[in-house]
């Protein structure tokens, strides 16, 4: 009976939604207007050194983000010395290749490139609920039907964490933030090994 | 018919003859002072740079790189050191705004990204491998191979330019043309690779010094 109990209590506690788990408790105001400010300077060229980390493989290159209009981004990946490897242009929930190389051209590796970079450079969204510890506030909305978690310290954005069954599966981790700009941000992927770390140049 | 561009409308109509006229002296201009050479001029260019390569036992020069992508509103630059030793020892290393490092020796290319190192065996890569013919040979200036590129010759006020555009297609989805700019006295000034977007980079040579000893230490990853 108390090992029924014990299951009982640890499959009730598997099942929490990522907030519970994490001791947040929710606000009152139900929903609001999310912000993620890192992309959103139409004037501004997003400009980061950044290393790829897949399975036991590592390369480097520049990533560069710029935003050309309302919900509609330009994101290209070139070498050091240059050559570009991909260019998208993210528009709403729409990703357009205008150029891939044929190495990374792969259903799967697109589709998660393009999760990734919507959650990146969304700059506002509807929240669903919001929660509150000390000084955090956690506000879940919805990029692709998937749950994300924005955490935000004094009104500043520094995780978006996507979760499911209350578990990570990928975190974007903002640091280094002055003047709306993050210099460094990490993406790192719980579900399989891939790992981004871009540092502003 | 519907206007297919409203916003002439906002021009009034006694402006347009005087931007046709604007538009005709623009297009009727000769793009800078860029001149075709004849067979002897393009022969004798060919002669001039491979002996100059040909001499060349080793290279070291400062370099500042434009990534130009259409849709940035500044090119992305950085700069770094170039050294080369005959006959195909390469270190381009990069020092602004990032440290990067790659070096081509011995069918091999080794990489440090910022203290992190690793290397990739170009001898099974096709395209790499001709790039890393092609990064060793464009430095010398030394590409002129008919099997290769199509090739053609420009006169240009203060040296020459010569356009090599790629004749393997495979090659041609990366660079579709290699534009390299030549000093009076045949060494290359700049490289300008242009992608099959019309996006390029291009990059400038300043205080080269050549045939100076340089160590087998410089060659290390």
């Amino acid at each position: 009976m108390r090992f029924l109990l014990s299951s009982l209590f640890l499959l009730l506690v598997g099942c929490a939604s990522y907030p519970k788990k994490n001791g947040y408790v929710a606000s009152k105001v139900q929903t609001t207007v999310v912000c993620n400010p890192y992309f959103s300077n139409p004037s501004i060229d997003y400009v980061y050194k950044s290393n790829i980390e897949v399975f036991d493989r590592s390369f480097g290159g520049i990533l560069v983000i710029k935003k050309l209009g309302q919900d509609h981004h330009r994101i290209a990946f070139t070498t050091e010395m240059g050559n570009t490897l991909f260019d998208f242009s993210l528009k709403g929930d729409n990703l357009t290749i205008n150029r891939i190389i044929k190495e990374l051209d792969r259903k799967i590796l697109v589709s998660v490139l393009k999760r990734d970079f919507l959650a990146l450079t969304t700059e506002s969204i509807q929240s669903i609920e919001n929660f509150s510890k000390a000084s955090k506030m956690l506000k879940k909305a919805s990029i692709l039907g998937k749950n994300h978690y924005y955490v935000f310290e004094n009104d500043r954005l520094l995780q978006i964490i996507r979760a499911k069954n209350g578990k990570k599966k990928v975190v974007f981790l903002f640091s280094g933030i002055s003047n709306n700009i993050a210099k460094k941000i990490d993406i790192q992927h719980h579900n399989f090994k891939l790992k981004i770390s871009l540092k502003a140049i | 018919m519907r206007n297919p561009f409203p916003f002439l409308n906002s021009v009034p109509k006694k402006l347009f003859i005087p931007i046709g006229f604007l538009w005709l002296f623009l297009f009727s201009l000769p793009l800078g002072a860029q001149t075709k050479m004849n067979t002897g001029e393009a022969s004798a260019l060919r002669k001039k740079v491979k002996a100059v390569a040909k001499a060349t036992r080793t290279i070291s020069s400062d370099f500042t790189q434009y990534k130009h992508l259409d849709f940035l509103s500044n090119d992305i630059i950085s700069k770094g050191t170039l050294a080369f030793k005959a006959p195909d020892w390469v270190k381009w290393e990069y020092t602004e705004p990032f440290s990067y490092a790659v070096l081509f020796k011995n069918q091999t290319l080794y990489i440090n990204d910022d203290g992190k190192k690793s290397n990739m065996d170009l001898g099974n890569n096709k395209i790499f491998k001709q790039l890393n013919q092609l990064i060793a040979a464009s430095i010398r200036g030394d590409m002129f191979d008919d099997a290769t590129f199509d090739i053609s010759y420009y006169k240009e006020d203060n040296g020459d330019l010569v356009h090599f555009i790629p004749k393997d297609p495979q090659f041609a989805e990366f660079i579709s043309a290699f534009h390299i700019t030549f000093s009076t006295v045949g060494e290359v000034e700049e490289v300008k690779m242009i992608e099959p977007s019309g996006d390029y980079t291009q990059i400038i040579f300043s205080n080269r010094t050549q045939n100076q000893p340089l160590p087998d230490a410089v060659f290390t990853q």
